[in-house]
């Protein structure tokens, strides 16, 4: 009920959003007589958290290495095409 | 020119972003060439992918593994939905932890970008069970001491 007072959105609606933050295991839920108080959840947004940060990491390295593929690949193309243009101009 | 923007879209979805200085057609070409592929997509330094096949056409069927040459190791299967050269992947995948995590719907494409590409890729956000698997195996495999040498590729990249 607090939690919805400074929305502006029905009460079964908030509750909805809060059962898709616990099932994503960001806030946990207890009962307390007709109240259902709420706290974030540390390890679950810790986790994702994490989990982000591994991803970044692992695709930083892969998008570096692939950086220096593409600019070993545009090196050879200028070294070919400078070898090529001498040929060109000795058929013309 | 080169920093990755990594961000969540509602609560299904992460968004990447990389630029590169190449054009479309390369960086397009080095997702879908299995020999540029190995070169790359390996995440940390010590990782290598011995298998990788990528039959590029709707319908094509990709299998990488990895193997950190100390016994440590996993693969990844997934099938191609859509390619439109150089512009759009769109692709599922999963990986075997060994047990397969759900279907991963990943969406990458690549843009002109003044003389550049602006990649975009949006992929499914993993499950909390499927984060927690994917991290658990991750330090398990030492993924999170990562850190990368651009100079050996620069040296090697030849394609």
């Amino acid at each position: 009920m607090e939690l919805a007072e400074p929305f502006e959105m029905t009460q079964p609606a908030i509750s909805r959003h809060l059962k898709v933050l616990e099932q994503a295991g960001l806030i946990a839920r207890r009962i307390d007589g007709t109240r259902r108080p709420c706290r974030l959840a540390r390890d679950g947004i810790d986790q994702i958290d994490k989990w982000l940060s591994q991803l970044r990491k692992a695709l930083s390295a892969n998008y570096d290495r692939l950086d220096a593929i593409l600019a070993a690949s545009a090196e050879q193309i200028d070294k070919r095409t400078a070898k090529r243009s001498p040929k060109r101009k000795g058929k013309r | 020119m080169t920093k990755l923007t990594l961000k969540t879209e509602g609560d299904r979805y992460v968004v990447v972003t990389r630029r590169f200085a190449a054009s479309p057609a390369q960086v397009y070409r080095a997702h879908i060439d299995p020999e540029i592929i190995k070169k790359w997509m390996l995440g940390p330094d010590g990782w290598t992918m011995p298998v990788c096949i990528n039959d590029a056409r709707p319908g094509g069927k990709i299998r990488y593994e990895w193997t950190n040459g100390q016994g440590g190791g996993f693969y990844l299967t997934g099938e191609f939905i859509r390619l439109e050269p150089p512009h759009r992947i769109v692709h599922v995948e999963r990986m075997h932890l060994p047990d397969p995590t759900p279907d991963n719907h990943v969406e990458t494409t690549f843009e002109k970008d003044g003389t550049g590409t602006l990649m975009t890729m949006r992929m499914t956000l993993p499950d909390p069970a499927t984060r927690e698997a994917m991290l658990k195996s991750g330090m398990e495999h030492g993924m999170e001491a990562g850190y990368l040498r651009l100079e050996r590729m620069a040296k090697e990249g030849d394609f």
